[in-house]
């Protein structure tokens, strides 16, 4: 029974494992033993811890995004108001009016709540290109808003939001690898939630709906409520996402609500493959990894490079790397079944 | 009469609508002198012009080929930079021509390969690598003859050199020239005969590696028509260079004005039915896909201008039909405007740029008419219409629908490339110009409805109306009725007003003012 | 005797789902051929095969001694062959003289046969300015036959002519499409058994996909047994 369980999550728990110790790993690669890392040295390891609570980060956002356009179908191109949302309810509560971070969770979720029905109003109306439009509109009125001299002592209008005072025992720069399992482990809690979403009977009408609207409409399910359930899942992770960004980042840039944002998570998405969950984290990694190396190596011209990466990846991978994998191994497992009939056959 | 009172009563959230815009708009002009008001609505009409040419032409792929082109507004930047470079250095234009046309030449014999491809027979295995080698060889010879070949650029780094700075001298009337740029280590046959070569390389390496399925079965002069005339001009452009550049240096702005635009327009054309056949056209089938595939183009775009004419904006100056000054000026008729070229014409007390706010709008309006008339009287229009309809069964009528989208595909560029340069003069030239202008047109065809060609027309004006009053009530505030408070709308409240209208209309008519219902 | 289309078992998928599983036919220059079988048997899809909308994987096509699997859609159609799709599929938006014009194939096919079309149709000659979408489903049904007249089609691909129209009117196009098939060679599809049987010399059973009974519609209209195997009560 055990055995069962170790082997059918082998790549799973392998991955867990590997995150685990990944902020060791770096450090003994730099010589410096798991004691240093342990007690926060600043070193490789620190920075590498960073840049993976910028991944999970990242990943978190590219999975709701996933859960919304790969799995139900909605193209949304303002998703980074999801995100935003987050990061400056929960920025803005704790540098203006005090909270702690208890009270800005819950702020934050009724915030990703509010924002949830606000884009569910428009749900049923528009569908398709126009729900695309609506939602890109609403998060433009959102940059607008932040950008907005007006609200600057709240936001920082287009310097962005700064000066978010977080506590010792959670803030990046004292107790950075607590706030790297911190990210790993919510990360980790919400795509488990995802794969139950998905297999569960609710998701797997996502998927219908995905497919062919019409159709589940016709199979008697309220497509709203779906749609919604999505919405609100997605909204809450998006808001999460930018929660940990406030913790993590000493700025909330206003970047963070605009178009370019959605097309981030869009582009994570699609390097990972659309529809397979799995996919945003790897290409979260692949993203973040890409992006650093070469602001790094080649500086200006890095979202040109980025840009054409995007690009091939539509024309020659169109299933991402995990989708690409599945298809691969899925032909592979299929070409050895034939094989073996093949030879079964010819024995019989 | 029943009749009347049927179509009220279906359209009644439309006519209530405009009603509401309509009298916003007298309201609005009851707040300001009207010589504000005429400068404010002019200026709205400019604005909702140049969105038009972009919306127009988005909104023509949209309804035709369900592609949604993100990259629209970036192809209306890069016809702004064009239509920059060949009214201000049309010493880089011509050189360049040569370069250009070369190159494209070989792509042109496109059935010549697919015939000769198919009469070749050779064993699997050589069958995959000469094509390839054949690619590589060409990249080869390519690289090797452009990297040699001269072109007059300026200079990013360099200040004195800089974009900007030729563009001010240009504006002060004295247009730097710089020096040539001479062959060296490379003759100019040498290169004629390397791009030459290079280019059909490529075009055959690639069309042998795609193995089309339907190749010619004989071949005529038509098949080599437009490879004749494209080596030629591009021979001819290298022979004439020196005579070129000069006469275009000493052309009459007005006349180098036409030539600019035109080539932008070309260009735009050009390169929206290289996108749509290359790019565009293997995804179909996946119009998610496509739409991502827009969005990355629109970055690479963006880069590509950031690094070849750099950061800082700078402006594209005027012909001097429209830069006149002096005694007489502001004219103040039509007639004595024509006489002294002034810049600014009075227009009830307004004194009116002539070019930004009088002229751009009357090219709009030309463009409006002709692609309108394009679309109601000739065959073209007819296909275009009815393949908006149902592309399928014009196919099945006999049509190659393929060839039709890739011309309303150069077409809807073109439109683009028209507005960008048409913007050159007057907004300038920036790296993020095309992003605003595409969020205009996205907005602006959302209220018209996406694929509505009148649509497009009135949510453009909708958009741009409401923008600019909005500035002009930034600076001079809304008396709110009833109370002593001046409210002054900030910068960022213009895009979001119509934004705002945008989310309200689809609310209330979810496929626009004047979109179909499906 | 001669033969001007013939279809090889052909092979058809609509995405992942293999509609046609071997479809096969020989039609006879000059005649009509009604395909029938129920719904969803792949009548349809065996004429949009034909006409390479929807290309097939496996088997021949060949019209007029030509193959013409694997060419685009537009090439097979400018050969020579006319489509009148099911639910019309006119242009909405275009004018019914439009409608009738963006068929030609060659300039002046529309002058051309304006006469012979409007003698066919005389309604449509009355209502030439509306636009399509103005029509009533009787008057579509005539622009769509129309539309494929415009052009020299030696064959006319004709899918479910009599769908949701009234007795009378389904008398006036039934007496249309005999008018036609003086000139060309006529395949239809048909729901309405009765209509199908008055029309047609030959006919052609598709089942899931298959091609599986052919012959004289007259052998057919006394072999209860089959028609009521495969195509219900008549």
């Amino acid at each position: 029974m055990t055995k069962s369980f170790f082997r059918q999550h082998q790549a799973s728990l392998l991955t867990l494992l590997a995150l685990v110790l990944f902020p060791f790993l770096v450090g003994l690669f730099e010589g410096a033993s798991p004691a240093v890392v342990w007690a926060n040295g600043s070193g490789t390891s620190k920075f590498m811890q960073g840049l993976a609570i910028e991944v999970f980060i990242l990943a978190m956002f590219a999975l709701s995004y996933d859960l919304i356009f790969g799995i139900t179908g909605l193209l949304s191109f303002g998703h980074s108001m999801f995100f935003a949302v987050g990061a400056y309810a929960s920025g803005i509560a704790i540098k203006s009016f005090g909270l702690n971070l208890g009270q800005t969770f819950l702020l934050v979720l009724a915030a990703a709540f509010i924002q949830a029905v606000l884009v569910g109003i428009v749900l049923p109306r528009v569908k398709g290109i126009t729900f695309a439009l609506v939602t890109l509109g609403m998060a433009s009125v959102l940059h607008l808003i932040v950008m907005s001299t007006e609200l600057g002592p709240y936001t920082g209008a287009d310097v962005g939001l700064q000066g978010v005072i977080i506590p010792d025992f959670i803030n990046p720069a004292v107790e950075r690898l607590r706030l790297y399992f911190v990210a790993m482990t919510v990360f980790i809690l919400f795509y488990l939630l995802y794969k139950r979403f998905v297999d569960s009977p609710t998701g797997r009408v996502c998927v219908a709906i995905r497919e062919n609207e019409d159709r589940a409409k016709m199979l008697g399910y309220n497509v709203f409520t779906f749609k919604f359930a999505a919405l609100l899942l997605s909204s809450i992770t998006a808001a999460l996402a930018g929660f940990l960004h406030t913790i993590y980042q000493p700025i909330v840039s206003p970047n963070t609500a605009s178009l370019a944002f959605t097309v981030t998570a869009l582009l994570i998405v699609l390097i990972g493959g659309v529809g397979t969950l799995s996919g945003a984290f790897l290409g979260a990694i692949v993203f973040r990894a890409l992006d650093f190396g070469l602001r790094r190596y080649i500086g200006e011209s890095a979202s040109f490079i980025n840009g054409a990466v995007y690009v091939l990846f539509v024309l020659f991978i169109p299933y991402g790397i995990i989708g690409t994998w599945r298809l691969k191994s899925l032909e592979l497992k299929k070409g050895w079944e034939d094989l073996l009939k093949r030879f079964q056959r010819s024995m019989g | 009469m029943d009749n009347f009172k049927v179509t009220l009563r279906k359209n009644l959230v439309l006519y209530l609508t405009l009603g509401v815009l309509v009298s916003l708009l007298i309201a609005a002009a009851q707040g300001m002198e009207s010589k504000d008001f005429v400068i404010t609505f002019l200026r709205g009409l400019a604005v909702g012009s140049l969105t038009f040419l972009v919306a127009s032409g988005f909104s023509l792929i949209f309804g035709l080929m369900h592609v949604l082109n993100l990259a629209h507004g970036t192809l209306y930047m890069i016809g702004a930079y064009i239509a920059w470079t060949v009214f201000v250095r049309p010493d880089t234009f011509v050189d360049l021509l040569t370069p250009l046309a070369l190159l494209l030449s070989g792509f042109t014999l496109q059935g010549v390969w697919a015939f000769v491809a198919a009469r070749i027979r050779l064993s699997g295995a050589m069958g995959r690598i000469l094509p390839w080698g054949g690619m590589a060889l060409s990249l080869v010879i390519l690289f090797m003859t452009l990297a040699r070949y001269p072109i007059a650029v300026w200079d990013v780094e360099v200040f004195a050199q800089s974009p900007g700075t030729y563009a001010f001298m240009a504006d002060q009337g004295t247009r730097l020239v710089p020096e040539a740029a001479v062959f060296e280590g490379l003759s100019p046959a040498l290169a004629v005969i390397g791009l030459l070569a290079g280019s059909l390389l490529a075009a055959f390496s690639m069309v042998w590696l795609a193995h089309p399925p339907t190749a010619p079965q004989q071949l005529t002069w038509r098949h080599f028509a437009p490879f004749a005339v494209l080596s030629l001009v591009g021979i001819l452009a290298l022979i004439f260079n020196e005579p070129l550049t000069a006469w275009l240096v000493g052309l009459n702005t007005n006349w180098l004005f036409l030539v600019s635009v035109v080539v932008a327009v070309l260009a735009g054309m050009g390169l929206g039915g290289l996108m749509e056949v290359t790019l565009i056209r293997p995804l179909y089938v996946r119009h998610i896909y496509q739409i991502m595939l827009t969005l990355g183009m629109s970055v690479i775009g963006v880069e590509i201008v950031r690094a070849v004419w750099g950061r800082p904006e700078f402006i594209m100056p005027k012909p001097a039909l429209f830069t006149g000054s002096g005694p007489g000026c502001p004219a103040t008729t039509l007639a004595a405007w024509w006489q002294l070229n002034c810049a600014t014409i009075l227009v009830l007390g307004g004194r009116v740029r002539v070019y930004n706010e009088i002229f751009i709008p009357l090219v709009g309006l030309v463009v409006l008419v002709a692609v309108w008339l394009l679309l109601k009287r000739s065959r073209l229009g007819m296909i275009i219409r009815a393949g908006v309809q149902d592309s399928e069964m014009v196919e099945a009528l006999g049509i190659n629908v393929r060839q039709v989208f890739t011309l309303v595909f150069a077409l809807g560029v073109g439109l683009a490339a028209l507005g960008g340069a048409l913007a050159a003069p007057s907004l300038g030239l920036s790296y993020h110009m095309g992003e605003s202008v595409m969020l205009n047109a996205l907005v602006a065809l959302a209220i018209g409805g996406l694929t509505s060609y009148p649509g497009a027309a009135l949510g453009s004006v909708i958009v741009g109306l409401i923008q600019q009053f909005m500035i002009k009530y930034g600076q001079i505030g809304i008396a709110i009725p009833f109370t002593e408070i001046v409210f002054k709308p900030t910068p960022p409240i213009v895009p979001a007003s119509t934004i705002f209208l945008m989310v309200i209309i689809l609310l209330l008519l979810p496929n626009g003012l004047l979109g179909k219902k499906e | 005797m001669d033969t001007i289309l013939d279809v090889q078992s052909v092979h058809t998928f609509i995405g992942q789902y293999h509609i046609l599983q071997g479809v096969s036919l020989s039609i006879p220059r000059g005649s009509i051929t009604a395909l029938l079988g129920r719904n969803g048997a792949g009548k349809t899809t065996t004429l949009k095969t034909i006409l390479g909308l929807l290309p097939p994987r496996q088997g021949k096509i060949v019209f007029e001694g030509r193959e013409i699997n694997g060419m685009r859609s537009f090439d097979i159609a400018a050969r020579g062959i006319g489509f009148v799709p099911e639910h019309r599929a006119i242009f909405r938006d275009l004018s019914v003289e439009e409608n009738l014009k963006i068929a030609e194939r060659k300039k002046g096919d529309y002058a051309r046969k304006q006469d012979f079309i409007f003698g066919l149709f005389p309604d449509l000659k009355r209502l030439i300015a509306l636009p399509g979408a103005n029509l009533s489903g009787g008057q579509q049904q005539m622009l769509a036959i129309a539309r494929a007249l415009v052009a020299d089609n030696s064959l006319l691909l004709i899918d479910e002519p009599s769908e949701g129209l009234a007795p009378v009117i389904i008398e006036n196009v039934m007496a249309a499409i005999r008018e036609l098939s003086k000139n060309a060679t006529i395949v239809l599809v048909e729901q309405n058994f009765l209509v199908a049987s008055q029309l047609a010399e030959y006919y052609v059973i598709i089942e899931e996909g298959r091609s599986v009974r052919h012959g004289l519609m007259a052998e057919l209209v006394q072999d209860q047994a089959t028609i009521h195997r495969y195509l219900g009560a008549a």
